[in-house]
């Protein structure tokens, strides 16, 4: 695959690997970005842009947590709005992985 | 490079955008270096990692400005715009400049003529009927008439013109995010 849409298709489901990961657990940023640099070959730096974004939409919200070593920890964790927004991307995703599965396998 | 180093880098690249925005953004790298160090990698891959911090600091700076912009469609939240978008500095936004201050400046001179175009006929409206002129007071009154509405429906154009503009160079510019906007780089 052409490394071009290799990160369009990354970028598409960036959000929603986030909402999906917050739908578990709450999370700190670190946390997040390890995961889907880890799964999703994602640069780490690239979370906190998009954390930013999602808040001021008011998917996600924040608040802080003590921590043993340094400063308090912001924590992230979805909101409502956030919530009700992954079931529907959720939904929108499998329906289109589904279709592209069958046009896929059609060809083959 | 060092914490240290990025942290500095990246605070002077954002200097100028309000203080609590400043800080939050940098408050967001320091835990991630906090984090990192207790994950025990070192500060120069991590910085390594997260990028150059000033094109950082400047894709925050065009992203902000572009928020300004579809906030409040006024004319400083449209120069502000405009400022960040060429601040990314990509080389083809730099060979549009002199095009785009081109288009910027008729824009204005429209702008201009509409205004000039509104107040003479206003002047016409008000004056006209009483100045004698050739087709009698009511000709001189509708004709004033049809100037100011003339003259409005140019700004309303013009207006849509000028927020096309700016739309459209937000869209060219946000293409050149490297950091911000491809939220994911191949890691190479």
């Amino acid at each position: 695959m052409t490394e071009a849409i290799e990160v369009q298709l990354k970028k598409g489901v960036l959000a929603l690997c986030v909402l999906a990961l917050l739908s578990k657990a709450d999370s700190y940023a670190y946390e997040i970005a390890s995961k889907l640099a880890k799964d999703i070959d994602m640069g780490e730096g690239t979370i906190y842009p998009l954390m930013r974004r999602m808040q001021s939409d008011g998917q996600v919200e924040t608040y802080l947590v003590e921590s043993q070593s340094g400063p308090p920890r912001k924590y992230y964790r979805l909101t409502e709005a956030g919530r009700a927004s992954f079931t529907a991307q959720k939904a929108e995703w499998a329906a289109f992985s589904s279709a592209v599965e069958n046009i896929l396998g059609a060809a083959a | 490079m060092t914490r240290a180093e990025f942290l500095i880098r990246l605070k002077r690249g954002l200097a100028g955008m309000p203080a609590a925005q400043i800080a939050d953004i940098v408050a967001d790298y320091e835990a991630h270096f906090n984090d990192a160090q207790e994950a025990g990698r070192s500060e120069s891959e991590v910085a390594a990692a997260l990028g150059d911090p000033e094109r950082l600091a400047r894709e925050q700076r065009a992203e902000q400005g572009v928020k300004r912009w579809e906030e409040t469609k006024n004319p400083s939240a449209a120069a502000g715009a405009i400022f960040a978008i060429v601040g990314l500095g990509a080389i083809d936004i730099i060979f549009l400049l002199p095009l785009l201050m081109g288009v910027l400046g008729t824009l204005f001179a429209l702008f201009m003529a509409a205004i000039v175009m509104f107040v003479a006929g206003g002047a016409v409206t008000t004056a006209g009927p009483f100045a004698g002129l050739p087709g009698g007071p009511v000709v001189a009154f509708l004709t004033g008439i049809g100037l100011m509405a003339g003259a409005t429906a140019m700004a309303a154009v013009t207006t849509l013109l000028t927020i096309w503009l700016v739309n459209g160079l937000v869209w060219f510019g946000r293409l050149h995010y490297r950091l911000l906007k491809p939220a994911i780089e191949t890691q190479v």
